[in-house]
Formats: structure tokens, sequence, C-alpha cells
């Protein structure tokens, strides 16, 4: 499977991809919703956007509505990472279309058990 | 800005969750500096704005040297790794956005978080602004977390 980083802070795209990558993921990373789009436009194709909401040029909120009109996308699953926790800016975000939202500072568990809520963990190997 | 919007234990308890989770991977390396905090010989901030009805700034103070193993922990890297100056402003900032985006939380009313900045500096609140200034001690090395609510 392969996710999209999106987060102008290249420490915490660092930490996700990271976190992603040791549960099987391939990662490519954007640093803001406008480069993501681009990203998708040409063609990338990912099973997962790991979202922040705070950034310059387009925010997260924005590029989650933005994917959610485009039926080509509809199959990519949004979760939001993000410091943005009040109740009503997380019933925003859904209702604008993401799956499901992770709140800053995470741990790799907490990504483990989102994604495997979403059921995205890749099964492992059997030994 | 209502003065009891934010209470220094709930800083204080945020600082921890943010070490814990993202800096240490476990927590207990955070603690109530004891004594005077010594003068930093370089200093170091980072901070965010809260913008809206109700107004404020949530900052990180330190000395380049521990900003510089804040970020070799946050990124996992060797203790002597070098740390180059884009990461070191990079991770620092991040450390204030996530304090800041959750101090935000606190406010009775909903606010926007400005971006990180980083400077050697941290600029003074507005005049009447309270200010709780919480004087840390991160694994012997001391740093200074400050809330100020705009009045």
């Amino acid at each position: 499977m392969r996710a999209l980083v999106i987060d102008d802070s290249r420490t915490m795209r660092r930490i996700v991809a990271g976190a992603l990558e040791d549960l099987g993921f391939s990662t490519v990373q954007a640093g803001d919703g406008q480069q993501a789009l681009d990203l998708l436009e040409s063609g990338e194709e990912v099973d997962l956007a790991c979202i922040d909401w705070n950034m310059p040029v387009m925010d997260g909120l924005t590029f989650v509505t933005r994917v959610r009109a485009n039926p080509a996308w509809r199959n990519i699953t949004l979760m939001m990472v993000t410091t943005e926790s009040e109740h009503g800016q997380i019933v925003r975000a859904l209702a604008a279309g993401a799956h499901e939202y992770l709140i800053k500072p995470f741990t790799t568990d907490a990504i483990r058990d989102k994604l495997d809520l979403l059921g995205l963990v890749p099964a492992e190997e059997p030994v | 800005m209502t003065a009891a919007a934010v209470e220094q234990d709930q800083v204080f308890a945020i600082a921890e969750e943010v070490f814990a989770a993202m800096v240490d991977g476990e927590p207990g390396h955070l603690r109530p500096w004891e004594g005077d905090v010594p003068a930093p010989a370089e200093p170091l901030a980072a901070w965010v704005d809260v913008h809206g009805e109700l107004a404020g700034r949530a900052a990180v103070a330190t000395d380049v040297a521990t900003a510089h193993a804040l970020t070799r922990a946050l990124l996992g890297m060797g203790a002597d790794e070098p740390v180059g100056p884009e990461d070191l402003v990079d991770a620092f900032g991040e450390v204030a956005n996530v304090v800041g985006g959750n101090v935000k939380a606190l406010l009775p009313s909903q606010g926007t978080l400005g971006l990180p900045q980083v400077r050697s500096d941290l600029p003074a609140a507005p005049a009447g602004s309270l200010t709780h200034e919480l004087r840390l001690d991160w694994r012997g090395r001391p740093l200074v977390v400050v809330v100020s609510l705009f009045q």
C-alpha cells in the first residue's frame, strides 16, 4: 500500500512516513495541500493520505474537500494528523470527508490503531 | 481572553505529553526545574500565535545546544550526528506548534493557529497579558515553556 504524507513540517513528515514505512507502506510526501493535489493530478496513486490541518498555500481541510469532490479519488482514505483538537474542528474535518482523525502528539501505536480501525494495517507475513 | 482560560497545571500536562509521545517515546524525562534557570549562552525560542477573539502565544525557549538535542531526539538521530540549520528550525518549531495547538484547545472560544516562528529572542507579549512560565528540566537541560494569554 502507498501513503501520501502532507505536512509543512518536514520533521513531522519524516516521523509519520517512518511510522507508516514500519507498517509496510511505501510513502510519498508533500509540503502543503496544493503540492499534494499536484501529485495526485500527475497520476500518483495512493491508498491513504495523512493530512496536517494548518499549512501554507492550501490547508488540510481544503485538500480534503478537493479530494472528495473528485470521484476519481474516492478510494483514497483520508486521515487528518493535526494539533487541531477541538471537537468542532474534528466534526468539520469528518463532515468534509476525512475518515479518521489523529491528534498530535501521537505515538506510533496510535497511528497503528487508527489504521487498524480503517482496515489498512497490512497483514503480517506468516512465520 | 479570560485569565482562568488556561491553568499552569494544564500547560505542564501538555508539555509532558508532547515530550513523552514525540521526543522521548516514554514519560518521565520532563520535570519542573529546581532552582534558578541559568541564562542560555545562545538562546533560541520557537512559538506559535493563536489568533481570534481569544488570542495568545505558546512558546518554547532554551539554548541552541538543547534545541539540537531535541531535534536529534525527534528525528531519531545519533547523539553525535550533526543537525542542519533547516532541521533545527523545523523540528524546534514543530515542538512549539504541537504545544500551541493543544493549548488552543483549552480556550473557551475557537481561534486559528499561526505557523511556527523560530528566533533567538522571544517577542514580548502585549502589556497586560497573563503569562504562565514553566521552568522545566528535560534530561538535565533547562527549557522554558511560556503561554501568554493576550487580554
